[in-house]
């Protein structure tokens, strides 16, 4: 779900940045009010590490194999840090890798940034009573609203002399082409919730 | 690691620059001069097999994006191959891209691929990020060689044990990941109480060094360049 570089225009790029600072500003304001923010910074590190090499994992989903995403997991077991967990983990992908891109690093924050904070918000709301429905929902939510933030960023980037009926057929095909991975990654984040309340509920805020 | 000639910082700067000036590229002429740029970068880096190792996979998006847009979009035929239209339209949006694309990560590669990672943290502190968020960049990059050793193995062992295929995989896969995180949770435990011993206050990284004479000229010279591929952009 990452937009390379040299793919939009430079304007959305800029705003892109724009828009995710301000997004890490209030997640970092947002921190600094914690008793004692410091003490989460190895939690948060550790298990940013884990979704940055999972991510690279390949999981058969029949008839392909999926990468998963995990910002909706992310939003649900790091709340606000998932914000500053994702921009960093976006530009270590872009330098070490040549993965996602350096000039839309703003953008890519934003695509999986607001998703993974509407999956912590899912969470907040729905963990104490629907457990299993609320990790669901913010698995596969969080998917849904990358790929609609992903295609709305692509579509409104189009240049104007080129077809945009023929970009939207694309882009559909490009969105059907994902809902398995949004069905997967729902499922992965409802078993792997269930399993991390059963044994470690400790890296479950709000349960 | 040694010491690199041109400091971390001002690579860091110059990779900005140089990577938004050669994005802002909008018609087709001055494209051959981004990648005289970015092969030019990679060359005076002295990182020319690494960059071209790690392209390989950008080169198939660019190529796979490139034949995409030529196939699909626009009104004017260049030429037919059965069913398939390769339209000019396309072709151009798709040179474009790809160039853009391949040129962007090249430099990117050439300039902060070589650093180490405290050296890597310590340009993000430089340019006034968060501590926060250098001390996240910088436990992340220590653990990620062990994490991912670990993730590999924890899926060997499913797979050597005769773990499921198909969607049935996806709950196994689901177990395999809640035990990374029940052993992260474990380490950060064990991580935090060193720092605490060792007297962590707020910022991991490498004091940062203040900019060289020849960081300056550097940093200068990219955004005259960047500057001079956009004015040329606009005229032609």
């Amino acid at each position: 779900m990452h937009l390379p570089d040299g793919i939009v225009p430079i304007e959305f790029a800029l705003a892109g940045y724009g828009a995710s600072a301000a997004m890490a500003a209030l997640a970092l304001s947002r921190i600094k009010a914690l008793p004692d923010p410091d003490a989460e910074i190895p939690r948060v590190a550790m298990l940013t590490t884990v979704f940055f090499a999972a991510s690279l994992v390949a999981i058969p989903v029949p008839p392909t194999s999926v990468h998963l995403m995990l910002a909706g997991l992310m939003g649900v077991m790091l709340g606000w840090f998932a914000v500053p967990a994702i921009l960093v983990g976006l530009f270590l992908q872009a330098v070490l890798f040549g993965h996602g891109g350096i000039t839309t690093l703003g953008l890519n924050g934003v695509i999986l940034g607001l998703p993974a904070l509407m999956a912590f918000g899912i969470w907040r709301i729905g963990a104490r009573r629907w457990p299993d429905i609320a990790g669901f929902v913010a698995g596969s939510g969080a998917v849904m609203a990358a790929l609609a933030i992903f295609s709305a960023i692509v579509l409104a980037g189009l240049p104007v002399t080129l077809d945009a009926s023929a970009e939207r057929v694309a882009l559909g095909v490009f969105l059907l082409a994902h809902l398995p991975l949004a069905v997967a990654e729902g499922v992965v984040v409802m078993a792997l919730l269930r399993v991390l309340r059963r044994v470690e509920p400790r890296l479950l805020p709000h349960v | 690691m040694s010491d690199p000639a041109l400091s971390p910082r001002a690579r860091l700067v110059i990779a900005l620059v140089l990577a938004f000036g050669i994005a802002a590229i909008k018609g087709l002429a001055v494209l051959a001069l981004a990648v005289c740029l970015a092969a030019g970068v990679a060359l005076a880096s002295g990182q020319a097999r690494l960059v071209l190792r790690r392209l390989r996979g950008v080169a198939v998006l660019a190529s796979g994006l490139l034949l995409a847009l030529s196939l699909i979009v626009g009104e004017s035929v260049l030429a037919r191959v059965g069913p398939l239209a390769l339209r000019q339209e396309g072709l151009e949006a798709g040179v474009l891209i790809a160039v853009r694309l391949l040129s962007i990560v090249a430099l990117t590669l050439a300039l902060l691929a070589p650093l180490s990672p405290f050296q890597l943290v310590g340009a993000l502190r430089g340019l006034r990020a968060p501590a926060l968020m250098a001390d996240l960049a910088l436990l992340t990059l220590r653990y990620l060689d062990e994490v991912s050793g670990e993730l590999r193995r924890a899926h060997l062992a499913r797979r050597l044990r005769g773990g499921r295929t198909g969607w049935r995989t996806l709950r196994e896969h689901a177990g395999v990941l809640a035990t990374g995180l029940i052993r992260a949770q474990a380490r950060s435990e064990r991580v935090w109480a060193a720092m605490r011993l060792r007297g962590y206050n707020s910022g991991l990284a490498m004091p940062v060094a203040p900019l060289r004479a020849m960081d300056w000229v550097c940093m200068g010279g990219a955004l005259l360049a960047a500057l001079g591929i956009i004015w040329l952009d606009r005229i032609f």
